[in-house]
């Protein structure tokens, strides 16, 4: 292994400080000079017919500067199919449906003005079942919305989710074994500890700066425009600015009403507004993850070989349209390349409903499909006869397979994440007693160099170095909390052999940062810190040029450890840093030390088979755990929990396995107790007291292992890492609870309800 | 949030003239973890809050065999106090659960039976624990046993006027262990699906058992242990929480157990009787099916943790996990 | 109608004019501008708010802002000491990785403080137990509990 200095070590982040003293500054922290307050009112039903609003009570408030509504507002619509305006004109299809907004000169006026707005609805049928919503007659959300051959009005959006490779059908004639199941996931939250806000402020030429929590800096920029366009605004700039983030997690990379509310508001009051959710509105009128109803079948030789799978999936769109409706695009990935398998079918319809729209979350649709796979797994190796570890080594895909979504594995470390779990567990001593103790494991794929989801993939990074040697890298990239300032930072110094602390990284404003598609897919620090891999070198190149004239060396002979230039051959030829850019900008003819870098992976869009090579690595890893199972009681306990993951290389350890411990978390939540309760389409738990996210002391001790595989495409070998620590985490639970009980949850969470009323079944069955 | 007066009377009289002047414009105020929450979610909206705080005494914890309570005693104090611990653990038992140390370290006792939520979780203990209540008005002062107290979900036989002033344990009898389990979705920052409480009280003067016990077993395994002892219940009390509008008393199922000898298949049938006694709903908490499920279940548990910790007294510790 | 509160604010006596109906958290945030503390849910379910009052945490999105009057307030500003100083629970947090998003770790950190103060050692049961009314979204905890440990020499 190559001896570095910066890469491997467990630095800290570089805005800890900041944080840990209450300095950091977030939306709801952050006031500009005559800012108003904004406040937005919603649908009380799911879905009705708006007949009247009269606004004038709440105009009439003091305070109160503004009041907009579906009707005296521009025409903007927003999201994946622009079919969601902000304000909702003439009817409302869910109760998360903006109504209308005001903005005034505190809160609690602004709040005391909303209630005084009052609208007059007529009732419409709602449906919220997507099964039931696909069926002839049922009430349509969106009666503009023409769909299949026919263009006839339909509930079922028009993106026929569809990948076929091989031959499904002949592979399943000669199965030898055959499982059939339906699993059911459904809506969880972010729980993002800081809530959703912005603060939208335009200047005299109506240019809009939006201080903005995105994770999607670059691409809101253009959402944002694209909406004072339909202001009559064209030819205006936007500048997001963003402030610390309190929690992503994929909740961030989509705009939302709210901040085109905001910017209506500040246009019209010529002011700045500033909006911020409550808790309660984070959990019903921000987007949660998807449900899904997944029809699964999987097929095995005798000797336990993979056949085929063919999958088919309802998911429930909500009532409009966002980024989310694309999450069957990722949840191909697990389900045509994790583990090897020939033929695949996969199939799946998102369709419209009167509950909330759903949105990107850690994962995107990947924890979905895999608790869906790999429960299926485990269910398939025990009618084979098979231990499910051995079906899993089996099956494990290998380096320089080529899967049926021709995805090109490069590095994979799936085989030696699932032996590591196995000698973890005790697997082979401990499995299959059925004594109320029990052991299960799971695996996944995700894209780990990058996704090309849009046409580019692409990052941009500027360095330049000022005059006492402090290195500016000015990233394209987001940090989120997840520390890409921090990776950044370390890859840079590690390639030009200063310190961490001499880096500088600026990430949060589009008006000095270079373009980048945002914090998804797990991308920041392959593609992110590739790019600024690329910009380091190029920078360096240019040091060592014009110290190579101050030094009389010539610039190959040269290199750069500790901020001191130094020559390799002669020991006393060296320079600090700070001088060489002292020399070169106070001289006549002086020269700028500055260089920009743009990567973009060499990875390839889908194509209209929903195949290619998506990304340019893929990040394998297994979980595995053990627990316990009240019997009488149905509550599960992990006793013991494994999370194996082929990272390629870990940048930074600590940070690293602050990923996997979080995401592992929030799996455990979404396997055991989270979900998001709704009832006819309204939220019902739209609180932390009944929404049951984890506390410290349900959190078991995880033990992270890092398998690395030093891919040849990563930034100093690293793979992305941000959400695979989720993936596997439901499946790995529910088949340890198989082993300890003997009962098969297949619905998420799995609440201790579930595994009692299973385990009355299968006992009175006996 | 909506505006109110906010008043700090010094003494409990001025607290009483100050409710009685504003009647139901006014509202208590202990800790103020229900009633900031409630008025924030716009559940109540009074124009007054009269605030306990300044009120010297009200936050004295008493013992002199039993126990006394001012109503501004903090979960937090009930939590560190060893007197409650070893006699009245199943007090200790709901307040370790209950919220949170913030919560605990502001929320009061008086507060938690004051709000009547069907979910709080002293409540269940305090009718185990046989606890009376003393109410005061400007014209009347009387002292009530804790079942009269509760009338509906957020409803008490607290008038307008009315200042819950002391709530009074009695001694418990020689060989008396009590548990509470709350039974919940995490381990914190949670409201129970559902809550019981046990008290036992056993006829024996002295009780012993070489074998440690252990609730992982069999109830009739620990049993079986102390069958040479021929254990009698003296006195029993079952109480549950959120098992119908109010915590209530499972009067049947506490029938069975007096004046018996305690056996595994006794306490099946208590336990099976008290579920039967009970009327737990569906909400968006946990279903009713499962709440009664549970009571089968828990009863059971809750007074072999009883019995546990009368034989082994120095050993109080929190119910974790016990199967 | 207003009234004049005066607390020790991180050490230094405060005096002011509030509302009734104002709650701790506003009069830290909008009166006096230390925004360290953080809303998170505002109906003390989450701890984001957690400030020390005479030593104790609350969580001062629900606390009565009269009811501070005459207490004792520390904040996460007041943690540092005159010169800028980090504490050593901050000094632990940065260290072991306790903070990512980093919207819950001032709550997190006093609620960390209020435990030591009470506990020097803590076990690890204790230290769930003490920061169970914190949520955090980002660290799956189990770095906070490391330094935390460390803070006590564990």
């Amino acid at each position: 292994m190559q001896d570095f200095i910066n890469i491997g070590k467990r630095i800290p982040k570089m805005d800890a400080e900041e944080k840990v003293t209450g300095k950091a500054v977030y939306i709801p922290d952050l006031k500009v000079p005559g800012m108003l307050y904004g406040k937005i009112l919603y649908s009380p039903h799911a879905h009705a017919r708006i007949l009247r609003i009269d606004t004038s009570e709440a105009e009439r408030l003091p305070g109160v500067r503004a009041v907009l509504t579906g009707y005296n507002t521009p025409p903007i619509k927003f999201g994946f199919y622009k079919d969601n305006p902000p304000l909702k004109a003439n009817k409302v299809r869910s109760f998360r449906d903006e109504v209308a907004a005001l903005a005034a000169i505190d809160p609690d006026i602004a709040e005391e003005a909303i209630n005084l707005i009052r609208v007059e609805y007529e009732i419409l049928p709602a449906i919220f079942d997507p099964e039931e919503a696909m069926k002839e007659g049922a009430p349509l959300i969106h009666e503009e919305h023409l769909g299949g051959k026919e263009k006839k009005p339909t509930n079922v959006l028009n993106l026929p989710w569809r990948l076929i490779a091989g031959d499904v059908d002949e592979a399943r004639k000669n199965s030898a074994y055959v499982a059939e199941d339906r699993f059911k996931v459904t809506w969880v939250a972010h729980c993002c500890l800081g809530t959703s806000g912005c603060v939208a402020q335009f200047d005299m030429k109506s240019n809009l700066t939006m201080y903005s929590n995105t994770q999607i800096p670059s691409l809101a920029q253009k959402d944002y425009l694209d909406a004072l366009s339909a202001m009559g605004l064209q030819g205006k700039k936007v500048r997001v600015i963003k402030a610390m983030i309190g929690g992503g997690f994929g909740s961030k990379l989509d705009t939302y009403a709210y901040e085109y509310i905001a910017i209506l508001l500040a246009h019209k009051t010529r002011k700045p507004v500033k909006i911020i959710f409550t808790r309660e509105e984070e959990f019903f009128a921000t987007s949660p993850r998807q449900p899904a109803i997944i029809d699964i079948a999987q097929g095995c030789t005798k000797d336990g070989k993979m056949t085929f799978r063919d999958i088919r999936m309802t998911l429930d769109n909500g009532a409009y349209t966002s980024w989310g409706a694309t999450t069957p695009s990722v949840m191909m990935m697990p389900i045509s390349s994790l583990y090897k398998v020939p033929n695949v079918r996969y199939v799946a319809k998102c369709v419209y409903t009167n509950n909330t729209y759903s949105q990107a979350m850690r994962g995107y649709g990947n924890p979905q499909a895999t608790f869906a796979i790999d429960s299926q797994i485990d269910i398939l190796a025990e009618m084979a006869g098979i231990d499910p570890l051995d079906f899993r080594l089996r099956n494990a895909n290998t380096p320089g397979e080529v899967t049926p979504q021709n995805f090109k594995i490069n590095t994979c470390g799936l085989r030696e994440c699932i032996d590591v779990v196995a000698q973890r567990l005790d697997w082979r001593q401990n499995r299959g007693r059925r004594d109320g103790r029990g052991f299960g494991m799971a695996s996944m794929i995700h894209v780990g160099g990058g996704a090309r989801v849009y046409k580019s993939d692409g990052c941009g990074t500027i360095i330049k170095i000022d005059d006492f040697g402090t290195v500016n890298v000015i990233t394209g990239a987001t940090d989120m909390g997840q520390g890409a300032e921090t990776v950044i930072a370390q890859i840079v110094a590690e390639e030009m052999g200063v310190r961490v602390e001499d880096v500088v990284v600026t990430h949060t404003d589009t008006d000095i940062c270079p373009w980048d598609v945002g914090a998804h897919a797990s991308r920041t620090t392959f593609v992110a810190g590739n790019s600024a891999r690329g910009a380091a070198k190029k920078v360096k190149e240019q040091l060592l040029e014009v110290a190579a004239k101050s030094l009389g060396e010539s610039p190959e002979n040269l290199d750069i450890r500790d901020r001191i230039v130094f020559s390799k051959n002669d020991p006393e030829k060296k320079s600090p840093l700070g001088k060489i850019l002292r020399a070169t900008h106070y001289a006549a003819g002086g020269k700028m030390v500055m260089a920009e870098y743009f990567y973009d992976p060499p990875n390839e869009n889908l194509d209209k088979e929903f195949k290619g090579n998506l990304s340019v690595t893929y990040a394998y890893g297994t979980h595995g755990v053990e627990v316990e199972v009240d019997k009488e009681t149905g509550q599960v306990k992990i006793l013991k929990y494994i999370a194996a993951h082929d990272v390629g290389r870990a940048i930074n350890p600590m940070l690293l396995e602050g990923q996997v411990y979080g995401g592992a978390t929030m799996g455990i939540g979404y396997a055991l107790t989270e979900r998001l309760i709704l009832q006819n389409g309204k939220v019902m738990n739209p609180n932390f007291l009944d929404y049951k996210m984890l506390t410290a002391k349900d959190v078991p001790n995880i033990e992270t292992i890092e398998i690395e595989t030093d891919d040849p495409s990563g930034p100093f070998g690293a793979k992305g890492i941000g959400e695979p620590g989720l993936v596997p985490t439901a499946p790995a639970i529910a088949n340890a609870i198989y082993d300890a009980v003997g009962v098969r949850i297949k619905e998420l969470p799995i609440t201790p309800e579930k595994v009692l009323a299973a385990l009355k079944e299968k006992t009175n069955l006996k | 949030m909506k505006k109110f007066e906010y008043l700090k009377p010094h003494t409990l009289d001025e607290a009483l003239i100050l409710l009685d002047q504003y009647g139901g414009r006014a509202r208590l105020i202990a800790g103020g973890t229900d009633v900031i929450v409630m008025i924030k979610q716009k559940e109540i909206s009074p124009d007054v809050l009269i605030s306990l705080q300044e009120i010297p005494d009200l936050d004295r914890i008493n013992y002199n065999g039993s126990l006394s309570m001012g109503p501004m005693v903090t979960h937090r104090a009930i939590e560190k106090s060893e007197i409650i611990r070893k006699n009245f653990s199943a007090l200790t038992d709901a307040v370790d659960v209950l919220g949170s140390v913030q919560i605990r370290n502001v929320a009061t006792i008086g507060g938690n039976i004051s709000t009547a939520a069907p979910s709080a979780d002293t409540a269940a203990p305090l009718l185990a624990l046989g606890a009376r209540v003393k109410l005061k008005s400007m014209k009347t002062e009387r002292t009530i046993p804790i079942e009269q107290f509760f009338t509906g979900p957020g409803e008490t036989v607290l008038q307008k006027d009315d200042i819950l002033t002391e709530i009074i344990i009695p001694k418990p009898l020689p060989n008396t262990g009590s548990a509470y389990w709350k039974h919940q979705r995490r381990g914190a920052l949670d409201l129970p699906i559902l809550g019981v409480a046990v008290l036992l009280s056993l006829d024996k003067a002295t009780v012993t058992c070489s074998d440690l016990l252990c609730t992982a077993s069999p109830i009739s395994t620990v049993l079986h242990s102390l069958e040479g002892d021929e254990v009698f219940c003296k006195e029993v009390r079952i109480a549950l929480g959120v098992a119908a509008p109010t915590p209530m008393r499972a009067i049947d199922a506490e029938k069975l157990l007096r004046s018996k000898k305690i056996s595994d298949e006794l306490l099946e049938e208590v336990a099976e009787t008290a579920a039967k006694e009970a009327q737990p709903r569906d909400s968006i908490r946990g279903e009713a099916w499962y709440r009664r499920d549970m009571i089968k279940v828990l009863v059971k548990r809750m007074a072999m943790k009883s019995i546990e910790r009368v034989l082994k007294p120095e050993e109080t510790v929190f119910p974790v996990r016990l199967w | 109608m207003k009234q004049t509160i005066n607390f020790i604010l991180n050490g230094e006596p405060v005096s002011v004019e509030v509302e009734p109906h104002l709650t701790l958290l506003q009069v830290l945030r909008d009166k006096l501008e230390l925004t360290g503390t953080k809303e998170g849910c505002g109906m003390g379910e989450c701890g984001a708010c957690t400030v020390l009052l005479n030593g104790k945490t609350v969580n001062s999105c629900i606390f009565p802002a009269l009811e501070a009057d005459g207490k004792s307030v520390m904040t996460i500003e007041g943690l540092t000491d005159g010169q800028g100083h980090l504490h050593p629970i901050q000094k632990a947090f940065i260290e072991y990785g306790a903070i990512q998003c980093g919207f819950c770790t001032p709550g997190m950190v006093l609620s960390a403080k209020a435990l030591l103060d009470e506990n020097t050692k803590p076990t690890e049961e204790e230290i769930r137990h003490g920061i169970a009314g914190n949520l955090c979204r980002c660290t799956g905890y189990l770095q906070i509990i490391e330094a935390i440990k460390a803070v006590s020499g564990q």
